[in-house]
């Protein structure tokens, strides 16, 4: 296949898998695991220094951050502000001005607030940050970010860390007809065929944290995410067969080899 | 904001109220915390710094700060 970049960000990717560092039981099998996925943007999260017993937990070291966009996000935020706030941290702790904006008042499902999201869109936005917003798969909502001026728009495929798949993919069909920026569809893939099916349905790429460091094998899950994606993605420049309500054969109807049916008159 | 002078001045760091030493600087504070400044980032107030780069700035009674660092996270 020829070269299949995406642009985000005004930069140029050839991996459509996005993975978070979320989760994982050590560093060695982070590492490990997000070199088998491919990934060329990484995930991580902006926290308060613990006063008591404050240390480095290590992870930038762990990571070479030339070879990989750092993406940090507002993970924990409830509101808007608090979004704002965040990001700005995360610009200064990172010297980077991506941020995945998450603003999410719900705490059981994890579900996230469209009015606050957009607020604080608008704001990071207007303040140089290359924004990619979470949320549910509205199409007018996709909409009114680009106009804020969104890099990129992540509809969920179901709740953060469900692996339930994707629930939704008629929504996420209306999100991606028109969009002028990638669609990423980010949280709740559990397996690289869910990955497979959102790059089939048309998503530029996908972000995936726990089904890869939740799986027995971290590494091994990473590489069949890789390859999930890559599968999806072919498929979609493939383009797929029409959908039928009844079967067609495959095989020509012409010339079958029948013996004598007592019940048809010949 | 004015203090009834009876009270002690407080900073709160990480949301906790943190007694306020006279002349304390940002970077003190970090050196009091016992923070490595190059692993964090830090707001006062709605000014934000990286740790490594936080300048002599003398605290005040009621700045509101917030150090933080970079962890795993999707």
């Amino acid at each position: 296949m020829a070269s299949d970049a995406f642009t985000l960000g005004g930069k140029v990717f050839t991996s459509r898998l996005m993975t978070g560092t979320g989760k994982f039981t050590d560093f060695g099998v982070m590492r490990e695991a997000l070199a088998a996925s491919g990934s060329q943007i990484v995930t991580v999260a902006i926290r308060r220094v613990e006063l008591k017993a404050p240390g480095h937990d290590g992870l930038l070291d762990a990571l070479d951050w030339d070879a990989v966009q750092l993406l940090p996000n507002t993970a924990g935020c409830r509101t808007a502000d608090e979004a704002l706030r965040v990001a700005r941290l995360a610009r200064v702790a990172t010297g980077v001005n991506w941020i995945k904006l998450e603003v999410i008042p719900d705490a059981r499902y994890l579900l996230p607030d469209p009015v606050g999201t957009l607020r604080a869109a608008e704001a990071l936005a207007a303040d140089g940050f290359t924004v990619l917003p979470y949320v549910q798969a509205d199409a007018v909502l996709a909409r009114a970010l680009e106009d804020a001026g969104c890099a990129a728009v992540m509809p969920l495929a179901s709740p953060i860390g469900s692996g339930r798949g994707l629930r939704s993919p008629e929504l996420l069909r209306t999100v991606l007809d028109g969009a002028r920026v990638p669609i990423i569809v980010d949280a709740g893939l559990g397996v690289p065929s869910d990955a497979a099916q959102a790059l089939e349905l048309g998503a530029d790429a996908v972000l995936v944290n726990t089904a890869i460091a939740e799986a027995r094998d971290p590494v091994g899950m990473a590489h069949a995410f890789a390859l999930g994606v890559q599968a999806g993605r072919a498929a979609f420049l493939a383009g797929r067969m029409p959908e039928r309500t009844h079967a067609s054969p495959s095989s020509p109807l012409g010339g079958v080899v029948r013996l004598p049916d007592p019940e048809v008159p010949v | 904001m004015t203090r009834p002078a009876t009270l002690p001045a407080t900073l709160t760091v990480n949301g906790e109220a943190r007694p306020l030493t006279p002349g304390l600087t940002l970077h003190a504070l970090l050196r009091d915390l016992n923070v490595n400044p190059a692993r964090v980032a830090v707001a006062v107030n709605d000014d934000f710094y990286p740790g490594a780069r936080a300048p002599q700035r003398t605290l005040e009674a009621g700045d509101v700060i917030e150090i933080v660092r970079i962890i795993g996270g999707g």
